[in-house]
């Protein structure tokens, strides 16, 4: 019997405004006793919702609607609420994403631990007798998860994200429970930490025993980590197979697709791919396969016949073609020729030539001066950088949080001064304009932002967005604009433009709002763009899309684009040259395959190990 | 009153708004069972105040009845002591109930919006000098200093006492509004319209308003309510202007002329009830107000 049974699961969305929406489909799938079991898939496929439903955490408007979930035999879905919480935290904890803003902002960690331990006086911790030592047992689970004991008399707000996110990874091993529930826990944070924590969660699952199932979209992470990946696409799970077979010989097109986004940015030629379109609408009923719109290889069955979820080669895959085949892999070998080259991604390793640079920066320096208490603080954000930005070219700035690369860019969009040094776009200062000559400078300067879900404004159009710089910076009247914000759009790809015009931002999925913001960054025809992490926030599989779109637009626009990146293979992907920041001093810069390819800096190589390499734990 | 989603819901509104015909942040309030009844309530209040002249069946300054009787066919609720029907005044009283809530809410809405948005968006040196005056506005006792402005202007009337309550009470709102932009001022979109070139009016008018405006709303509610006491206590206190007919100056006049002692339960006790109905509407209303700000209150 496995710990964790999950049997035929619905979970429905039945929200009063809109259709019922069937998240989590007829699931089934077990995890056995320290297992570590990775459930992958993009935004919206239901994963995070069959995770709250294994909890029982489900709120309104979503609620079971079929199936069984039992742990360790006791069926969950039918416990009343009371039972359940000697059940919770003492058998199956689990770390959100959000985990590390869970913590009491009013209390000390040591009491965060206090509580835990004193909600479940029966369970671990107090089994010896009531003579528990709270202090040091917490300080044992801070240093497993690599925290100083010092941190227990820390409050939340005094530390880093990771840190947080490690307190919370430590509270929910606090009673030893059977089954950890993590759902994307480490995203948000810089990669470097992120990186280290899960390492960290690895090695304490191979220690202590303790089943894991680890939700994420971020598929090189899991598959490094897991023993068995499960997939998930459109509220159903389309392949489950242990992690070494899904490397190399995984049978489903839409894992496939998955695995297409992972290159590692050393090689000679890069190349990603990424899925087309979108995951359908559960809210209409389904026919044939969920994935067919999107596959490569459908045929004419796909589309009316609904494929079971059978067992293939060392686990099971939900395909009609893998189905009916005699040799299965010969399927992907077939998607992978018909995928046509607007899916692929490639750079090679060819330098560009040289242009007038648009943008200089000359020895640029910049000190804040804090008063704090009696001594003022004295930070240098930026020490001595220059670089310039030419047009039709890319420049990526990689550096760890604090590196100063945001300093840069305000720096060079003229929201803040140099305390020395110059900046100088063509003609212009731009460190001594003034206000009006700002506005006006704003105009050849624009940004594309992280977060696509907080660049636009929840309450306006898309037309409105994008009419804003057409009307300021160029003088259009209403009508132009609407014209030419309807030619924008189509030229980020979204097509036809008048369906998205009248749009609010809620109504579209995050890579086609990063889309529209791109669309209004290139509106008042800029000849410099920033653009600061701008796929961070997306899923794996359109990342590529939106960087392919970015290449393309600065190169026929001729465009000169800084791009502020922790992320190597993108800046491989899209960059001519990197610049690598530590502390405000610039340590590394050149073409960029030169860089990568012989990474000097420390840091530079930290970041580049950070790089999920799927297969790379088994191999090794 | 922490961590609402102002931004959430003008989205959630236009969603719903297009299910249905009607407005959608009427739909979300409609739903409610509470907010219901209070909207019907407050439906009934308007609608006695506005046909007053019809409902009412004497005049509210008519005094050519028997002077403190007890209710009685001709007189519903009897008479005051000066021979007017307290019916009547009580029916003409609601107008004044609610233009001192609709008009005050309003003035110390304009006034907390234009503070708050000012000194939150602007910072600096802006942002200490308005901060000083809301928090002047904050500490002062708002009651004496309410009795002193009524009782000493040279002035009396509906309109005095409107000021009055608007100067006393904008503080609140405005800085509750304050902390709001404070948090949407530093969102990638407000970036954004500074780098597409909008004005500082524009983005504070197109870009952070509409996402306030269940907070807007949530401070008009509140401060008409207030302001609705305010009156009622003021009357009360013998400070409101004798000319107008409200539910305070009737408590006031009924506790001078004796009703307790005369046995004229009626006319005390009705202009307080319908007082407490008033503000019982508002507090409904304001459930459902919640739950327009609130999300996760709306699957009721």
């Amino acid at each position: 019997m496995a710990l964790l049974e999950v049997r035929d699961l619905s979970v429905t969305y039945s929200p009063r405004d809109s259709a019922a929406v069937r998240a989590v489909d007829r699931v089934s799938f077990d995890v056995h006793e320290g297992e570590f079991v990775g459930l992958l898939g993009e935004s919206g496929c239901g994963k995070s919702t069959l995770g709250t439903a294994v909890l029982r955490l489900l709120d309104r408007p979503a609620a079971i609607t079929g199936g069984s979930i039992r742990f360790d035999g006791r069926n969950v879905t039918t416990t009343p609420e009371d039972e359940l919480r000697s059940l919770r935290w003492v058998d199956l904890s689990t770390v959100f994403q959000s985990s590390m803003n869970s913590l009491n902002p009013v209390i000390t960690v040591r009491h965060q631990f206090a509580d835990t331990f004193e909600a479940h006086p029966d369970a671990f911790g107090n089994k010896q007798g009531k003579g528990l030592d709270i202090g040091a047992r917490a300080g044992e689970l801070l240093e497993l998860v690599a925290l100083d004991r010092s941190v227990l008399r820390r409050y939340p707000h005094e530390l880093s994200g990771g840190m947080k996110q490690r307190v919370a990874l430590a509270l929910a091993l606090a009673l030893e429970p059977r089954l950890v529930l993590l759902d994307e826990p480490t995203t948000g944070l810089d990669v470097v930490v992120q990186r280290d924590i899960l390492d960290r969660l690895r090695e304490l699952q191979a220690r202590l025993g303790f089943a894991v199932l680890f939700i994420s979209h971020d598929l090189g992470t899991v598959m490094e980590l897991a023993d068995r990946v499960m997939v998930m696409y459109a509220g159903e799970i389309v392949e489950d197979q242990p992690a070494a077979e899904m490397v190399t010989r995984h049978l489903h097109p839409y894992s496939a697709g998955l695995l297409g986004s992972y290159a590692d940015p050393r090689d000679e030629v890069v190349k990603v791919e990424f899925i087309p379109g979108r995951p359908p609408d559960l809210s209409q009923p389904q026919q044939g396969c969920r994935f067919e719109p999107r596959c490569p290889v459908a045929v004419d069955t796909c589309r009316t016949v609904h494929p079971e979820l059978l067992p293939a080669h060392l686990g099971e895959v939900r395909c009609l073609l893998v189905e009916q085949a005699t040799d299965p892999r010969a399927v992907l070998d077939k998607a992978a020729a018909l995928r046509s080259r607007d899916q692929v991604f490639a750079a090679g390793a060819e330098a560009r030539i040289a242009a007038e640079p648009v943008l200089v920066m000359d020895g640029v320096r910049k000190v804040y001066k804090t008063r704090r208490g009696l001594s003022p603080t004295v930070t240098t954000a930026v020490d001595g950088v220059s670089f310039a930005l030419r047009p039709g070219q890319v420049t990526a700035l990689v550096g760890q949080s604090g590196s100063g690369k945001t300093t840069i860019a305000r720096l060079l969009t003229g929201v803040e001064r140099p305390t020395s040094g110059t900046i100088r776009f063509k003609d212009t200062a731009v460190d001594q304009l003034g206000r009006r000559a700002l506005r006006k400078y704003r105009r050849h300067v624009q940004l594309v932002f992280q977060d696509p879900f907080s660049a636009l404004n929840p309450t306006r159009t898309v037309a409105y967005a994008l009419s804003r710089p057409l009307r300021n910076h160029l003088g259009m009247n209403a009508a132009q604009a609407r014209t030419r914000a309807a030619e924008l759009l189509e030229t980020v790809g979204l097509s036809p433009a008048e369906q998205y015009l009248d749009k609010l931002p809620h109504q579209l999925s995050g890579g086609q709002r990063q889309r529209v913001v791109i669309a209004r960054a290139l509106a008042p025809e800029p000849e410099l763009l920033v653009a600061d992490e701008p796929i961070s926030m997306l899923d794996v599989s359109i990342r590529a899309e939106i960087v392919a779109l970015l290449d393309k637009l600065v190169r026929d626009r001729g465009i000169a684009m800084l791009y502020i990146t922790h992320d190597l293979l993108s800046a491989r992907l899209l960059a001519d040259e990197v610049m690598v920041l530590n502390h405000g001093v610039m340590v590394e810069r050149g073409p960029t395959l030169e860089v990568i390819g012989q990474a000097k800096d420390p840091y530079t190589r930290t970041l580049l190990a950070a790089i999920p390499r799927p297969g790379a734990r088994q191999l090794t | 009153m922490t961590s609402i989603d102002t931004e959430g819901v003008r989205v959630t509104a236009l969603a719903a708004g297009r299910v249905s015909r009607l407005p959608g942040w009427f739909v979300i309030l409609w739903r409610n069972r509470k907010c219901r009844i209070g909207l019907v309530m407050l439906a009934a209040f308007v609608a006695v105040a506005v046909l007053a002249p019809v409902v009412a069946p004497y005049g509210p300054r008519v005094d050519e009845f028997a002077a403190s009787t007890g209710p009685s066919g001709a007189h519903w609720l009897g008479t005051t002591a000066r021979g007017e029907d307290v019916f009547s005044q009580l029916v003409y009283g609601a107008r004044t109930s609610l233009v001192v809530g609709l008009v005050a809410g309003l003035l110390t809405t304009v006034i907390a919006v234009a503070v708050g948005l000012t000194a939150g968006y602007l910072q600096g040196v802006v942002d200490e000098v308005l901060s000083f005056f809301i928090n002047l506005g904050l500490v002062i006792p708002v009651l004496p200093l309410m009795i002193v402005l009524a009782g000493y202007a040279p002035v009396k009337g509906l309109g005095l006492i409107i000021i009055v309550i608007t100067v006393t009470g904008w503080a609140f709102g405005a800085r509750i509004k304050r902390a709001q932009i404070i948090t949407l001022r530093t969102r990638d979109y407000i970036t954004a319209a500074k780098f597409a070139g909008d004005s500082t009016a524009r983005i504070i008018a197109f870009e952070i308003v509409p996402n306030m405006i269940s907070l807007i709303v949530v401070g008009f509610m509140g401060s008409a309510l207030g302001a609705i006491g305010a009156e009622a206590g003021l009357a009360f206190l013998g400070l409101g202007d004798p000319q107008t007919t409200s539910w305070g100056t009737m408590l006031n006049q009924a506790s001078l002329g004796g009703a307790l002692t005369t046995g004229q339960w009626a006319w005390l006790v009705a202009p307080g009830l319908v007082l407490a109905l008033l503000i019982t509407s508002f507090t409904l209303i304001n459930f459902g107000i919640d739950a327009l700000s609130n999300p996760h209150l709306r699957e009721d």
